[in-house]
């Protein structure tokens, strides 16, 4: 009880000095503990949503921050977003010294305006943003806006915390909405934040909180939206560009992007049918004609991002794609769909995240998400997903862009959330085998061959289509550990039917064994040591995540030069941890030579921050076995 | 020279019968290639370039500028796709200024018939970038593996002062290139070529100009199998390699009116620069400052105070917006009143304000690292001014006051380019060097000791000097201290840091000194009773930067370096020195560098001096072997290891 009211009359405090500091927002008011691990702290970010109709929506902002160093400058955003739906109706800012005095005025016209478009990037969007060169730190800038769109589709979601090194001393969301369109929220890590105030009005709610700490950006960190607070929000009747659609389930949302966003979008030119047709001949397996389609659609087309007006939200017309030969990631994937089709195999419009970052698609709330667009292929109760933006991709490979995480495939019965492939950490693999010799100089020469599965041919396959002089580089920079390295024969092979990458490299090099004396000293693990170690953190603040497990087996017979014999070998060693699994073995062959054995599996996981030193000192072992060195001594 | 001209358009006529370089001339044998035959690594090739600028006379009577690009490309590989989407930036912040493509087409091979796609409105963009320019951007369609496209875009401009860069080299090779140059009788200009690849040129002509009433000068470029341009390490702007043709406008001859000169030499672009009212007028201006300097000036009489002094002010009053140019924006007075400036508003008001207090100072034209080094004379080769102070020795003295660490000869590292220009008063100019003479040194001291169990501890003091002084202050300082030490312990793999701390982070005169405990218990190898570390500890370089075998261009380092390492290593108790490494002295040919290297022990102690000299910045690819064997022998040594053995 008493925790309570102590609670209670800290936060009351803090409400009054905030209120007392509004117009002046002096810099030396702001707390210590905010100004930790801190470039910025925001005193106040406001945001105020309005929907008054199904094609409108309006958003005030004011945000007032504190920019404590250069490196603050990042956060202070004061920009914003515009096309032709949406509309920037007023845009200021005044900028405040340390002491509160207003020292410049930023009108709108004093606003910069630039293209978001960029390379293969095409878009109408463009931005607003503020072009300030601070005299001075610490200062404030109080920046304010108000935006309009006809698009309800997407309402932006409130992050508490809305980027790493910043300090929040108020932060509020207050939004409402017509009772005829539906409005639903859902919010993320607030429940039991004792800093946040939940306020649930009909049509609408508000949030404030107060006194928020930073966070840092570290190693190993999932995505933040595991850990900040914040809200998502929709309705279940919106407007998209002009298009009215509606969200209360997951079946009739794909129902709508079906009949909206899908229909009328798939015929295929008669020629390109019969080509097609005449492909497939008389093939009956469902898979195999996907292969036909997709390697064709692969050789026809290349990616190029056209993101204007609808086609922002709506595919291209396949018959575009099949004429120009281009598009988006909706575009190909849509396209590959028609031709399917046409062939008489089913496939799935999927909607998804794309990232190398997994994140899931929020069952529990229908609304707008995605950022990208893949296609499913249900065969025999089997899900095969097809990345249609890649001309290199095999058939069915997904890689760690789409891995793992829940998407929405839309059918014409509606829309279903299923979650895509889960590469284990024994589908990771990368199996090693080779062998060097060391002469009495201290000279390495050997061979190793390698393959690679899973995410790790997902890390290589690229280099199939690499010259021999980009190669070199790419072997001189993994072989890296061992200097004046000359590669003598480099040979790879990317099987995509079996998705599996070979490696055959022949090297030498001097001076890799160090002589000290009469003594050679070199490590054992030449071709596959573990390098860097996770970073060490003095406080670690975030809980991490390994993302995706592997599995590296190594197997080398190494030759020792002859007059030599081994004055001292390392000892085998094991861990086993939660973080995974390592083992070394050095077999003595004959005095002239060894065989080294390495097995390294890392699990996936995700894990507490008081775990994290303990990873570390996991990966420090593995990194210090690597490292173990053989000492020979001339006979 | 003649004959090799000669013998050149002996070779294109051979060739030509092969090719047609005109656009809708592709042949089948073009579209059947697989691979470029000179650069199998090639994901693309330029089949043909060919550029034409001309003048033509719009309806008002004023000369416009018109370039056309006619391009024909293979697509050999499926990476080679970028080349396939084209962009072209262009002007639009004034005059009216043009820019259309046509004539863009793609053609592909089927079964043994051209299959032609012309590239329609809907694969044609204009971007808005900002107010002052656009870009039209065009993807072809039906682009695969073996096609070849083709396109001409023609730009139009009033700013025949801007004479648009004709680049002969790219990212891919280029197999044929041509450009034709017609300059009406009214204009002189001056051209540069930079860069390896041959181009070879033509002697000049003097044409009819086909429709108006006056003669062209005439001029053709031909260049044939142009190598790619590839990326390379310590390299500070590959532009400075790359074979471009630069025009300059030098005079205008009009009918009826006087000869204007503009920049045919290093002496009147200066001066071109000087006149200009957003240059010379604002060196004029003084009674913005007056007030605020005249209390400080009284004070102080020495000259070098003076020259402190003011430098001082002028780098804690002015704010750089981080904007380039040897010309004002708002002017000085403005930027003086509002604490913020780009690079000619701080650096003139610093001459202004030197020149005020009775101090002989210039501003100095530079073009800084990004843009390239300044060639010939024009006045698009610089992009920044700093000032300069000539000393009664003849000796000049460099400022630039838009960095808040920057001292006197100690400039922000974009400066660093080889050489700039001086203008007086008088308006006379000299050419000054740029580069660092002086040597920046780094003192390393180190003091650890080594358990039994081989853990380190020790405690390591690090000085920085000149421009590493600078260069610490400027990257680092405004770190923060935990991400500072995290990014240590990140490089340093293994050490951990403990009680930290910085001197002199303000104190610019003295140097930038770090002192810090330390802990590593991976550092020291135990195998078989017997200990072996390096004896530059966590210090020891074990990555030879340079792995290639060969080199195109030069290496060039920020600026001359030493750095000094001192150590003093007390080894456990139980064990003794079973051996040591052996001293070693490596000095690089004409003295560009040198590693020495010794050690000695007295009781339980180890004594370790090392130092690294690298007295060139700039090292011609003639010497890269020297480098790289240099390198090699000095990580070498620092690898080589102590051997302890039980007592």
């Amino acid at each position: 009880m008493k925790r309570n009211f102590l609670h209670l009359a800290l936060f009351f405090l803090t409400f009054f000095s905030t209120f007392a500091q509004d117009d002046t927002y002096l810099v030396a008011s702001i707390s210590p503990e905010l100004k930790e691990n801190a470039n910025a702290v925001a005193r106040l970010r406001q945001r105020d949503i309005n929907i008054t109709s199904r094609k409108s929506m309006t958003i005030l902002t004011k945000d007032v921050v504190t920019v404590l160093n250069q490196k603050g400058l990042s956060n202070v955003g004061a920009s914003e977003y515009f096309d032709k739906s949406t509309k920037i109706k007023s845009i200021e800012a005044v900028i405040l010294n340390a002491f509160g005095k207003e020292i410049k005025k930023i009108k709108r016209k004093d606003f910069l305006e630039n293209s978001l478009s960029q390379g293969s990037i095409i878009t109408d969007g463009k931005i607003l943003y503020m072009d300030y060169t601070p005299t001075e730190y610490p200062f404030t800038v109080v920046f304010q806006s108000e935006v309009e769109s006809s698009n309800t589709a997407f309402i932006p979601t409130w992050n508490a915390i809305q980027s790493s090194y910043e300090g929040v001393e108020k932060a509020t969301l207050n939004i409402s909405s017509l009772p005829e369109l539906n409005f639903k929220y859902k919010d993320f890590n607030i429940d039991g934040n004792q800093n946040i105030v939940k306020e649930t009005k009909l049509n609408g709610v508000s949030y404030t909180a107060i006194n928020l700490v930073s966070i840092k950006d570290e190693e190993y960190s999932p995505s933040y939206r595991n850990y900040i607070p914040h809200v998502l929000f929709g309705l279940e009747n919106f407007n998209l560009e002009g298009v009215e659609g509606t969200a209360s389930s997951w079946k009739d949302f794909g129902s709508w992007v079906y009949a909206s966003l899908l229909a009328g979008t798939d015929e295929v030119p008669w020629e390109t049918q019969a080509k097609i047709k005449a492909l497939v001949g008389t093939e009956k397996d469902p898979i195999k004609i996907a292969r036909i389609v997709y390697q064709y659609v692969q050789n026809k087309t290349r990616y190029i991002s056209i993101q204007l007006g609808i086609g922002g939200w709506k595919p291209m017309l396949a018959k575009d794609v099949d004429r120009l030969g281009y598009g988006d990631c909706k575009a190909l994937t849509n396209y590959t769909r028609a031709l399917l089709n046409v062939v008489g195999v089913p496939s799935y419009y999927t909607i998804i995240y794309g990232d190398r970052q997994k994140r899931d698609l929020r069952e529990d709330f229908v609304s707008m998400q995605g950022n990208h667009v893949i296609l499913a292929l249900p065969v025999d109760g089997k899900m095969y997903w097809l990345e249609c933006t890649s001309q290199t991709n095999p058939f069915g490979f997904q890689g760690d862009f789409t891995d793992n995480r829940l998407a929405l495939i839309v059918t014409s019965e509606g829309g279903e959330i299923v979650r895509t492939h889960e590469y284990i950490a024994k589908e990771n693999t990368q199996m090693a085998n080779g062998n060097f010799s060391i002469d009495e100089n201290g000279s390495i020469s050997g061979s190793i061959f390698i393959k690679s599965k899973g995410t790790q041919y997902d890390n290589k396959f690229s280099n199939g289509s690499k010259s021999a002089d980009d190669l070199n580089k790419f072997y001189k920079s993994y072989f890296s550990h061992i200097n004046n390295l000359k590669l003598k024969k480099i040979n790879v092979v990317n099987n995509k039917e079996e998705v599996e990458f070979s490696e055959e490299v022949l090297l030498e090099a001097t001076e890799y064994a160090k002589k000290s004396g009469e003594r050679l000293i070199f490590a054992l693990n030449a071709y596959n040591p573990v390098r860097g170690i996770p970073q060490r953190y003095r406080t670690r603040m975030n809980p991490f995540e390994i993302s995706r497990g592997f599995y590296d087996y190594d197997e080398i017979t190494i030759d020792l030069p002859k007059g030599f014999i081994i004055e001292a070998k390392p000892d085998n060693f094991e861990i086993k941890d939660k973080f995974g699994d390592y083992k070394a073995e050095y077999v003595v062959l004959n005095e002239n030579q060894l065989l080294y054995k390495r097995t390294f599996q890392t699990n996936s996981g995700y894990f507490d921050k008081n775990e994290y030193e303990n990873f570390r000192k996991f990966r420090e072992q593995v990194a210090k076995s690597d490292n173990s060195k053989i000492v020979l001594v001339k006979n | 020279m003649k004959k090799i001209i000669v013998l050149f358009v002996g070779l294109f006529s051979v060739s030509s019968f092969a090719q047609n370089f005109e656009l809708g001339k592709v042949s089948i044998d073009e579209l059947k290639e697989k691979i470029h035959l000179a650069d199998s690594s090639a994901s693309a090739a330029v089949l043909y370039k060919t550029g034409k600028n001309y003048f033509e006379l719009n309806s008002e009577g004023y000369f416009i500028l018109v370039s056309e690009i006619e391009q024909r490309v293979k697509i050999y590989k499926k990476e080679g796709y970028e080349y396939a989407t084209v962009e072209v930036p262009y002007y639009t912040g004034g005059k009216l200024v043009r820019l259309y493509f046509d004539k863009a087409v793609t053609y592909n091979l089927v079964g043994d018939k051209i299959e032609k796609t012309k590239l329609k409105s809907d694969g044609e963009f204009t971007e808005k970038v900002n107010e002052n320019y656009s870009i039209k951007k065009i993807a072809l369609p039906n682009v695969k593996e073996g096609s070849v496209i083709e396109y001409k875009y023609t730009l139009k401009t009033p700013y025949y002062m801007a004479f648009p860069d004709f680049n002969f080299q790219t990212s891919i090779p280029v197999n044929k290139v041509q450009l034709t140059v017609e300059i009406p009788q009214y204009f002189t200009y001056r051209r540069f070529l930079k860069g390896y690849a041959p181009i070879n040129m033509e002697a000049e002509t003097v044409v009819k100009n086909r429709v108006n009433n006056y003669n062209d000068s005439r001029i053709v470029f031909k260049g044939e199998e142009i190598k790619a341009l590839k990326e390379e390490s310590h390299v500070n702007n590959i532009d400075n390699y790359t074979s471009i043709l630069q025009y300059e406008l030098a005079a205008t001859n009009f009918p009826n009116s006087v000869v204007e000169n503009f920049s045919t030499d290093w002496e009147s672009v200066a001066k071109t620069i000087y006149d200009d009212k957003n240059f010379g007028n604002e060196l004029n201006y003084k009674s913005y400052f007056e007030k605020d300097l005249d209390p400080l000036l009284k004070s102080t009489l020495k000259r070098e105070d003076r020259i402190n002094l003011i430098f001082n002010y002028v780098k804690s009053r002015m704010n750089w917006n981080e904007k380039n140019s040897y010309y004002c924006n708002v002017g000085v007075k403005k930027a003086y009143n509002e604490k913020v400036g780009n690079v000619a508003e701080i650096n003139l008001m610093l001459t202004a304000m030197l020149r005020y207090a009775n101090i002989k100072a210039n501003p100095v034209l530079v073009s800084t690292q990004a843009n390239g080094i300044a060639y010939y004379p024009n006045r698009t080769a610089y992009n920044y001014v700093i000032c300069a102070i000539e000393q009664e020795n003849g000796e000049y003295i460099l400022l630039d006051a838009t960095s808040k660490n920057s001292l006197p000869d100690i400039l922000p590292l974009r400066n660093l380019n080889w050489v700039g220009r001086m203008i007086r008063e008088n308006k006379t100019s000299k050419e000054i060097d740029l580069m660092p003479k002086m040597i920046s040194r780094e003192l390393i001291n180190v003091m650890a000791q080594i358990d039994a169990e081989g853990k380190i501890t020790g405690k390591a003091r690090d000085q920085y000097f000149d421009y590493n002084a600078c260069a610490f202050r400027d990257y680092y300082l405004k770190m923060s201290r935990d991400s500072y030490l995290e990014m240590i312990e990140k490089r340093y793999n293994g050490v951990e840091i403990g009680e930290y701390t910085t001197n002199n982070d303000k104190d610019l005169e003295k140097p930038m000194i770090e002192t810090y405990d330390f802990t590593h218990t991976n550092m020291v190898e135990r195998i078989g009773g017997k200990i072996y570390f390096s004896p530059m500890l966590y210090f020891a370089k074990v990555e030879n930067p340079f792995k290639q075998e060969k080199r195109e261009f030069p290496v060039d380092f920020p600026f001359p370096y030493q750095d000094k390492y001192t150590f003093s290593i007390t080894i456990p108790d139980g064990y003794e020195i079973e051996s040591l490494p052996k001293a070693l002295s490596v000095v690089m040919e004409e003295n560009l560098g040198s590693f020495k290297f010794n050690i000695s022990s007295v009781g339980k102690t180890i004594q370790v001096m090392a130092t690294i000299d690298v007295n060139s910045s700039h090292f011609s690819p003639n010497y890269y072997p020297t480098l790289k064997d240099f390198y090699k022998a000095m990580i070498e040594k620092q690898n080589e290891k102590v051997v302890l053995k039980k007592v």
